[in-house]
């Protein structure tokens, strides 16, 4: 690490959790700008509703001293029914502060909900692999939800809590400040008793929610797996594996219970023994005539209404700590540098005019494993390639690399002679259709799964993607035809039936370049003869790349590109490369001789 | 045979009746809290009262009494957080408690739940009901419970004590209460409706973000992210409706709570206040009333929040018990025995399929009177389109699946009379999608000899090694490539194996069983031909004298196998050697004359 890069790194990695914790109040701020003027209103509305609730007491008190002791009935009626309007209006400005800081936090957290999701979409696909489903999940839902109850809960009435605790104090001191020194004894012990449990129940909390994602994620693949739990018996263990988890996640819970139930109850005997404190004291006051027994009895008002914010105060700032935890994870996936840079004035791309040329690629997942190595190949407009060579050969790796899942580590991709990442991600995307290895189907009716819900595939494009796959003969199966629905992940449709409907998805965008990556290797020889002689057609005029293990696709292509451990080992025709007699001829000899069912091996 | 479920009533009380000794000590504890703290209005009251006769009647000011006042405040304070943390830690660890207890049920019952419920049944539903439903049903019994109890005791004590200084007054004071209790009702009513609307809403959302984070790839590769970000956020904008909708009642009903104590104070002044000045009653009483109906305002609430989860909760259980409720129509009968076994442990493997037929349940038909015998140690391919029965046919031997017409025998006694456990010890299976837990490569490849390992009942041990079953499925130098070998961990938290990866795992999971039948539904789909025939190879070897059946797409394998058979939209076409089948001029000698074309094809 250089000496320049060392301040840097530290206030990033080291910053004091105050620090920290206001750098993210800033930002949620930012999300919060358009909406100022509501939570404006809302900071003006929460003082003001807290006051009116602090006139109770002091009504109380001139009703004690003016009325009750000397027993004079004149004016009373005045009091009460100055009481009646104080809670009136205190009910009101409560309803109002409270549905407006519900209306603008609701608006904030659809942005910052939004703003995550946009970013998810525009994060690249090693994101995806390393972060499973459920953790991104929770980001979305339960973070975002920690943020809402902070926010209907927490961050603003803690304003509001701070000015009736900055008011009681003044009211207090005017009204006896010998009593309320005396209550204000009780503060010092309140606070380190806030610390302190504020402390344990943050770690609580903490443990708590690890346990809860460990038990999720652990219920969410058993029940994935469960027919392979019970093809392998594997009932009892998978039982014992979830029973520890669960018993963990619970232990965790007690913890959270002690502490939180501790802390509420010792908020509430402070603030009682504090009251013992002020008869104590107060009783010799009052004798001496230095307060009135309606101050006496007001001041008892006020110190619950002291104490009572002083304890929410903690138990807001748990919520609070939450949701920063929270918004720090949300923050994460906003700040993930992982999304494809994009080029800030993109070149129009609509169709393929000449081609597509990999200039000495390198590429590796990770480090300096190399998965591409100085690859370099041309692919004209109407040309179809064939990718050929071992698993792990790199075949995926340089489709992915086309469609710029990942951006390439040296050397570029260029289209029509510019680099792609030259083009719109999105423009350059809509050139490619791709048939994946894994045909993934969203739920919904087959109808969506074909066109993906894009405005830009019309009915015609789904007939024709559907025509040239065979698709119509399963479709013929179901009453109700496009719009059968289909179940989560495609489950109530069988490999190839998935792989055919993943097939006519990709015809129905009308490509400009097609890739087909593995897609033959589940359908059984009459389907994939129908898609094969389908595809034939098409790609008559259409530039594709394909990674087949079939003989006879390969052997159409313009060219074969034969990948070796990263590299490209051997470019030609068919016949050219059977001649050289090198690393594909080997190939196509032990293709051959698989395919032939003699035993001479 | 199935009876029918216990009312929901009744399944609340037995659950409560198992953990009463837990739920009694907390009553118990937050009966004495109330009673403690309840003192304090009284004791104030009373030194109030020794502050105004000193005033008024100039009488001797005993400090003394004041001063111990003050101590039993301060006594009554302590004890009463004591009592009040044990309360709370006893009823809310009984919630918890009953939330384990009923995760566990929960689990253990989906373990028996047969392949077909699962397919009905997606697994966001199930992780939410698993998820959200037993945090409402846990407050149910501790949130719920403590507010209940609470509210009762309070309100007793307050009023006995009220009634005795005044009993005039005490009824006057009470008569807003059912008032309060009524629209606490209302309240929590509207409360509860709008946040099932919001749930739903909410649900709808995260299904939607669900897919098109586990589609990623495919929202990618379609460049569709621009459409799935303004589904989402018109799914967002009904959120937001959802939620203000909640807001409205919610903002009313946190100061309707405020409202309550302010009602008594208010109630006090003018009836009290009265008395006081009229002389009927005393400063002391005054203020000891005051602070019991502030102590009431707390309680009252309460009712409202033990409502709201009593509707979350009762709603929960119903989802819920619907999954406990789901039978499994695969299990063992009650006549069912051990799978016979030979001299030697095992199963003979001769299995036959009695005219068998399936129908699923959305009525499409998998399975056409199926008639056939699996001889002992025969090795069998099922080929045929896709679509065709293949894998229904297969899943029906580990009883994954039952047939809805005609039987399946094994060794010559029908299935339905094999114990579950016994029939799937000597079955092993690898699935036609390979499906790998997340934990190390080992444990994946050892999951069923784990299992076995625990519950060893009569199986004789395999004869393989963990080293055999890697290299039967030519796993040893993936096995090389990965960062820590077997113990590399897979899935979701760790690396990503490859198709033919995690098919060659899922072979030799069920090779290292040592099975005596071995389904292979299509398992080396995604392995290259090479590395097919290596393994098929092997197989051959090591299944010497088991039964083998596997479904498959290629023919290259076909030659390794005793008998082929033919199969399309559920019919059995054609059973046969190679030979014969040629012979025979049909379906199969059609599929592996377009296969021949090909090659010829490829070798012009």
């Amino acid at each position: 690490m250089s000496a320049a890069a060392q301040p840097a790194n530290d206030s990033t990695t080291a910053a004091p959790l105050e620090t920290r914790d206001s750098r993210l109040y800033a930002r949620l701020l930012a999300f919060a700008r358009p909406w100022r003027a509501l939570f404006f209103t809302c900071l003006l509305l929460l003082p003001l509703a807290s006051l009116v609730a602090l006139i109770q007491p002091q009504l109380l008190q001139l009703a004690i001293d003016d009325h009750l002791v000397p027993r004079r009935w004149d004016g009373l009626p005045l009091l009460i029914a100055a009481f009646a309007g104080v809670t009136a209006l205190n009910f009101a400005l409560s309803f109002l502060q409270l549905y407006l800081m519900d209306l603008a936090g609701q608006r904030v957290l659809r942005e910052l909900r939004c703003a995550v999701f946009d970013k998810l979409q525009r994060l690249q696909i090693g994101y995806f692999h390393r972060n499973p489903v459920g953790r991104i999940m929770t980001r979305l839902t339960n973070d975002v939800d920690a943020l809402q109850e902070a926010l209907s809960s927490g961050v603003v009435t803690i304003i509001g809590d701070i000015v009736t605790l900055a008011a009681i104090t003044v009211i207090l001191l005017v009204k006896s400040w010998q009593l309320a020194l005396v209550t204000f004894l009780a503060v010092p012990l309140l606070l380190a008793l806030s610390v302190l449990f504020r402390r344990l129940l943050r770690e609580a909390y903490r443990a708590l929610r690890a346990e809860t994602a460990r038990l999720n994620t652990s219920l969410q693949e058993s029940v994935t797996g469960m027919s392979i739990i019970q093809l392998f018996a594997h009932e009892r263990r998978s039982r014992q594996a979830y029973t520890d988890i669960n018993d963990s996640y619970r232990r965790s819970a007690y913890a959270v219970i002690r502490w939180d139930a501790s802390l509420y109850a010792l908020v509430e005997m402070i603030s009682s023994i504090a009251v013992a404190g002020i008869i104590w004291y107060g009783a010799g006051q009052a004798l001496e005539d230095v307060v009135t027994l309606g101050v006496l009895v007001a001041f008892i008002e006020y110190v619950g209404r002291f104490f009572t914010p002083i304890r929410d105060l903690a138990q807001k700032y748990a919520v609070i700590q939450s949701a920063f935890a929270s918004a720090e994870r949300l923050f994460e996936i906003l700040d993930s540098d992982e999304t494809l840079p994009e080029d800030p004035q993109p070149l129009p791309l609509t169709e393929l005019r000449h081609g597509i040329e990999l200039r000495n690629v390198w590429f590796a997942y990770k480090g300096e494993q190399w998965i591409l190595k100085d690859v370099s190949l041309h692919i004209k407009r109407g040309e179809k390639v064939a990718l050929v060579g071992h698993t792990g050969a790199g075949k995926s790796t340089l489709i992915g690399l086309l469609t710029r899942l990942h951006d390439v580590q040296r050397g570029q991709i260029l289209i029509d002679g510019h680099d792609i990442r030259r083009y719109r991600v999105e423009d350059l995307r809509r050139l490619f259709a791709v048939v994946l290895q894994d045909a993934f189907l969203f739920s919904g009716t087959l109808r969506e799964n074909l066109t993906l819900r894009s405005p830009r595939v019309q009915p015609e494009d789904v007939a024709w993607g559907s025509q040239l796959v065979g698709l119509q003969r399963i479709l013929d199966r179901y009453p109700d035809g496009l719009e059968h629905p289909i179940r989560e992940r495609g489950a109530n449709l069988s490999v190839g039936e998935r792989q055919l409907v993943s097939f006519a998805r990709a015809l129905a965008t009308r490509p400009q370049v097609l890739i087909l990556d593995e897609a033959t290797a589940n359908v059984d020889t009459e389907t994939e003869a129908v898609i094969q002689h389908a595809t034939e057609a098409m790609l008559a005029q259409q530039t594709s790349v394909v990674i087949a293990h079939r003989l006879s696709t390969i052997q159409r292509a313009d060219h074969i590109v034969v990948l070796h451990h990263g590299q490209v080992a051997e470019v030609g025709t068919h016949d050219s490369l059977l001649k050289a007699g090198g690393l594909y001829a080997t190939l196509v000899r032990l293709h051959l001789h698989a395919e032939d069912h003699g035993d001479r091996q | 045979m199935t009876p029918s479920p216990p009312s929901r009533a009744r399944r609340i009380l037995a659950t409560l009746t198992r953990h009463a000794g837990t739920f009694s000590l907390g009553a118990l504890f937050l009966i004495l809290t109330n009673l403690l703290a309840l003192q304090i209005p009284r004791l104030l009251g009373d030194a109030v009262q020794l502050l105004r006769d000193a005033e008024t009647l100039g009488s001797a000011f005993d400090l003394d009494a004041i001063q111990t006042l003050a101590l039993t405040i301060t006594g009554c304070a302590v004890a009463a957080a004591v009592v009040r943390i044990l309360s709370r830690i006893f009823v809310f660890n009984g919630g918890r408690l009953i939330e384990f207890e009923l995760r566990e049920e929960l689990f253990a019952h989906l373990t028996t739940l047969d392949v077909s419920y699962f397919q009905q049944t997606s697994t966001g539903d199930l992780v939410s009901r698993l998820g959200n439903d037993i945090l409402f049903i846990r407050a149910f019994y501790g949130f719920s419970l403590l507010n209940i109890v609470n509210t009762l005791v309070a309100f007793s004590i307050v009023l006995t004590q009220m009634v005795q200084v005044d009993p005039q007054l005490t009824l006057a004071c009470l008569l807003p209460y059912p008032v309060f209790f009524l629209t606490m009702g209302l309240f929590t009513r509207a409360l509860y409706q709008r946040t099932q609307d919001a749930q739903a809403t909410l649900a709808d959302l995260s299904a939607r973000a669900q897919e098109n984070i586990a589609g990623a790839a495919v929202v990618k590769a379609f460049g569709i992210q621009r459409q799935e970000s303004e589904a989402f956020r018109d799914l967002s904008e009904r959120y937001v409706h959802a939620n203000l909708a909640l807001a409205r009642v919610r903002g009313a009903l946190f100061p309707y709570m405020g409202l309550i104590p302010a009602m008594g104070t208010l109630l006090m002044l003018a009836l009290g206040g009265q008395r006081v000045v009229e002389g009927h009653l005393d400063l002391g009483a005054f203020v000891t009333f005051s602070g019991y109906l502030v102590a009431l305002a707390w309680p009252t609430a309460g009712i409202g929040w033990a409502l709201m989860s009593w509707y979350r909760g009762t709603a929960a259980f119903d989802r819920v018990f619907q999954i406990l409720d789901a039978r499994p129509r695969i299990h063992d009968a009650p006549d069912a025995q051990p799978l016979p076994l030979g001299p030697d442990g095992r199963a003979r493997g001769e299995i036959t399929f009695d005219h068998v037929s399936l129908t699923y349940d959305d009525g499409t038909v998998a399975l056409r009177d199926v008639h056939l015998t699996i001889r002992p140690g025969e090795r069998v391919a099922i080929v045929g389109r896709t679509g065709a029965g293949k894998t229904t046919l297969l899943q029906l031997i580990p009883r994954l699946r039952d047939p809805s017409q005609g039987q399946l025998l094994l060794d010559g006694v029908p299935l339905q009379r094999i114990s579950l456990a016994s029939l799937r010890r000597r079955v092993a299976t690898t699935p036609q999608d390979p499906f790998l837990f997340s934990t190390t490569v080992e444990e994946n490849i050892r999951l069923g000899l784990l299992a076995r390992d625990a519950e060893p009942g009569d199986a004789p041990p395999s004869r393989l090694s963990l080293d055999d079953a890697v290299r039967i499925a030519h796993l040893q130098d993936d096995l090389t490539a990965l960062p820590e070998g077997l113990q590399t961990l897979v899935g979701e938290r760790g690396v990503t194996l490859s198709g033919g990866q995690k098919q060659r795992v899922t072979i030799a999971r069920a090779v290292l069983l040592d099975p005596d039948i071995l389904l292979l539904d299509d398992a080396l789909s995604s392995v290259d031909t090479r590395t097919e025939r290596h393994i098929l190879e092997e197989l051959k070897t090591l299944m010497q004298g088991r039964t083998c059946i596997l479904v498959t797409h290629r023919f290259n394998a076909l030659e390794l196998v005793d008998r082929i058979v033919v199969m399309d939209q559920g019919h059995l076409l054609e059973v046969g050697t190679h030979a014969e089948l040629l012979a025979l001029g049909g379906h199969y000698a059609r599929m592996v004359e377009r296969q021949r074309i090909e090659a010829e094809l490829e070798d012009a």
